[in-house]
């Protein structure tokens, strides 16, 4: 560029980058207070750097394609690696990061915004050019220019000497957890930690598959435990509802004498003897918020149902014999003037995070809801979430354990209840009744949070919902029938 | 290896100071920086490449 504003522009933008994000953070957060960049934060502050260098190669040779490109690439690489860093992190409780947080942000997340904002620099540049900008040959720097290139070799040759002391020279790296700078040698910790074997993986912890129950076996013998008492079927009923999709839950209304049956997206309220459809919705799963595939079904009151999906978002369902058609096209895909939709959310969980449920039940004694986990190829934990019904937030997570007087017994040492795939719960008297698709029923009291009893219950194939009515247990499999048990007693 | 590349970085800037006929070996040596800054961040990351949050 023959065009002296520009380049005036590009100079002091290659100052503000090297002083400020670069400059500050070696001499007076390094230096002064002790700071040493993590792994990733020296990958992000070299990307900067060579953004910074960049800019001293348009000063010397002019906006040449390839810098400017160059310059795009690392900004837009620098971006990703800042999200990855932020990613780590933003999910944590208010306040909460890692390493030091300057002026409301962390450091990472600085850096995601230099080099977004570099990004757009590089593209302003680029539709600032005209074709006489491009030169032939190097530029005579003009005194700012000098400035700015000795200033860069000041902060470079600066971080050098942290480089040296922080992580060492090759094949030493970066570290994840740095310790505190130090000028002197008996304080520098040079590691290869990074080097260590370890798979790779594009999501790492986050790849975990959607809940298979066709991959579980539906033996109770493949199950944890050794000798199971087993719980008879005392009658097995088909079921031939009109249903958009397949059961996913099942749940019992005493009062009226109903049943709440769910399907992938569908609710329906079935009369007692489980041959007539009173009413029902197909919810619209993709509006607002994601619910997946529902796979738990409550009451919450006599008039009032919840359908919880894999993913622990829910929706709240009220019946309306005059509910707004007009208004609930949002919410549902069919049948538009039998229910309203109260709310529509998520359940957050922490022991439970990283694992689907496929189970949710109601205790209206304790105005508690509760969700069980289900194992997967990253996490494989049994573990119980209590959720206040008033705000709908947890209030507990436990994992149960056996009760000692329940004669229960794993076998083999590695057994444990964490490989138990529950699919379905239901409450009663202190007590949840899960279904396992092992065909294993725990009983797990409330109280003590320990399993008291466990029985097998042979013939079941891919149980998907469990309601108690009086003293029977009903479980639903994905097929449609339903298998009559009795409640344990124990 | 971050010190190698600082290295790298402060050679190709006296380079576009003092040497700028040698235009060529700067922007060979920047893009070197570049690509070692990319494998240490991969190896640094390579046990989950992207970022671990809800997608």
């Amino acid at each position: 560029m023959r065009r002296n504003l520009p380049y005036a522009i590009l100079t002091l933008a290659v100052l503000a980058l090297t002083v400020v994000p670069i400059g500050a953070a070696v001499f007076l957060l390094g230096f002064v207070y002790g700071d040493s960049p993590c792994v990733m934060c020296w990958e992000q502050r070299a990307g900067m750097a060579i953004i910074a260098l960049i800019g001293l190669f348009v000063l010397r040779y002019g906006p040449r394609p390839r810098y400017i490109g160059l310059a795009m690439l690392v900004g837009a690489y620098g971006t990703f690696m800042a999200l990855r860093h932020t990613g780590l992190h933003a999910a944590r409780d208010i306040g909460q990061g890692f390493s030091l947080e300057i002026a409301g942000a962390h450091t990472y997340t600085w850096a995601l915004l230099i080099f977004w904002m570099s990004v757009v620099a590089m593209s302003a540049l680029l539709m600032a050019l005209k074709e006489s900008d491009l030169a032939a040959g190097p530029r005579t720097l003009r005194p700012l220019e000098k400035l700015a290139m000795v200033v860069f070799l000041a902060v470079t040759a600066g971080n050098i000497v942290q480089a040296f002391a922080s992580t060492g020279p090759p094949p030493f790296m970066g570290q994840g957890d740095p310790i505190r700078f130090s000028f002197h040698p008996k304080n520098w910790v040079w590691s290869l930690e990074e080097w260590q074997p370890a798979p790779i993986s594009v999501r790492g912890r986050w790849a975990i598959g959607k809940p298979d129950v066709a991959s579980v076996s539906t033996d109770p013998s493949a199950g944890p435990f050794a000798h199971l008492p087993e719980l008879s079927v005392k009658e097995r009923k088909p079921t031939t509802l009109p249903l958009r999709g397949t059961p996913t839950d099942l749940a019992y209304d005493a009062g009226a004498d109903r049943f709440l049956l769910t399907t992938q997206n569908g609710v329906y309220i079935v009369d007692g003897s489980l041959t007539r459809v009173l009413r029902h919705t197909v919810v619209d799963p993709g509006f607002a918020v994601d619910l997946g595939r529902f796979a738990g079904a409550a009451f919450l009151d006599g008039a009032t149902v919840m359908a919880l999906g894999e993913n622990k978002s829910y929706v709240i369902l009220r019946e309306n014999d005059r509910a707004d058609a007009g208004k609930n096209f949002r919410f549902f895909l069919e049948s538009f003037d039998k229910f309203d939709e109260v709310s529509r959310s998520r359940l957050g969980t922490v022991r439970a995070r990283m694992m689907y449920v496929m189970s949710l039940a109601f205790d209206p004694a304790t105005n508690s809801i509760y969700t069980a986990t289900v194992p997967n190829a990253k996490v494989g934990r049994l573990v119980v979430s209590r959720f206040d019904r008033r705000d709908l937030t947890l209030s507990e997570e436990f994992a149960p354990t056996l009760a000692p007087e329940s004669g229960l017994t794993f076998s083999g040492e590695k057994r444990s209840l964490d490989e138990l795939y529950v699919t379905a719960a239901a409450v009663a008297d202190g007590r949840i009744y899960a279904i396992s698709a092992q065909g294993v029923l725990l009983t797990i009291d409330l109280a003590s949070r320990s399993v008291v009893a466990a029985h097998a219950i042979r013939g079941l194939v891919r149980p998907t919902g469990i309601a108690i009515r009086a003293g029977d247990l009903y479980v639903i499999d994905d097929g449609g029938t339903v298998a009559v048990t009795d409640r344990p007693s124990s | 290896m971050e010190f190698l590349n600082f290295v790298l970085m402060f050679v190709t800037a006296w380079i576009l100071l003092r040497q700028p006929e040698k235009e060529r070996l700067a922007f060979r040596l920047l893009v070197a920086s570049v690509v070692l800054m990319v494998v240490l961040f991969s190896i640094a990351t390579r046990t989950a490449l992207l970022p671990g949050i809800n997608y």
